[in-house]
């Protein structure tokens, strides 16, 4: 069944339609949720205040987006909000250290990205460069490069303007690269 | 001849702000020009990639108890 009939009969209060775009979509909103806090914990606690907003609002959803890119606005509320009063990011140093950090000489990176799932020292590189990153750079990043977002629609979930998306972009992409580098790089 | 250094860092920045987009062809052509001549900005496009496609392949399960304590707080269990 197609999803705009699915959220019809939800809307009218079917509930095996609402379970079934549950369903649906759960693994893609545990999985972001996941990107962003890199935390299992957390990621099943913001999936489940990502449907329990679903289920409470269905039927105020007007079809004017998808509701996949909803779901992300929803999550990417929920992970600034919890964001604001936790611990800050001194991002300015960062922006510093971005700016003054010059790598003499890039070597390449003795990995295979097709195999980080089977690679644990890797999996804690990755999850380590990733949470340096304030969140709102980290969640640019991932929907417009791990989520295949393209800048506008990343733009619109996290209520940010083009320039913005693509300034925080670069930095983002800019900074894991150079974080990685610091660890996976190896002389030729 | 061996690429200026602020070409290799406009090349560098160019690449961190556009991959993915469409770009401008004519100036797209001159940042791709270099990098097949540049050892060192082919290496930070390679890595970049490289980057990119680890987060991208990173991903977790979501356990059958995950799903049924989701559904159930939901109250759609069946």
């Amino acid at each position: 069944m197609h999803e705009e009939e699915l959220i019809k009969l939800a809307q009218s209060g079917d509930k095996k339609a609402l379970s079934e775009l549950v369903k649906r979509h759960e693994k893609t909103v545990y999985n972001f949720a996941f990107k962003i806090c890199r935390d299992k914990e957390r990621a099943e606690h913001t999936m489940q205040e990502t449907f329990l907003s679903m289920v409470k609002s269905i039927s105020q959803f007007e079809g004017k987006s998808k509701l996949s890119t909803w779901l992300y606005t929803v999550i990417t509320n929920h992970c600034l909000m919890a964001a604001r009063t936790s611990k800050k990011h001194d991002w300015d140093s960062l922006e510093e250290e971005i700016d003054t950090y010059e790598e003499k000489n890039i070597s390449s990176w003795n990995i295979d990205p097709e195999k980080v799932m089977e690679d644990k020292e890797l999996k804690e590189q990755l999850d380590k460069a990733i949470s340096k990153l304030p969140t709102d750079y980290r969640i640019v990043f991932l929907l417009r490069d791990v989520e295949g977002m393209s800048t506008a629609e990343t733009g619109e979930i996290a209520n940010l303007s083009v320039p913005a998306v693509k300034s925080r972009l670069h930095r983002a992409r800019s900074f894991l690269r150079q974080e990685l580098s610091k660890v996976l790089q190896y002389e030729t | 001849m061996k690429p200026k250094k602020i070409k290799c860092e406009e090349a560098k920045k160019y690449l961190s702000i556009n991959l993915g987009e469409d770009l401008d062809l004519s100036h797209c052509l001159e940042i791709k020009k270099h990098i097949e001549q540049c050892p060192m900005c082919k290496k930070y496009f390679e890595t970049l990639e490289i980057t990119i496609k680890c987060y991208q392949n990173y991903n977790v399960e979501l356990s059958d108890e995950c799903h049924h304590k989701l559904l159930n707080k939901l109250g759609l269990e069946d």
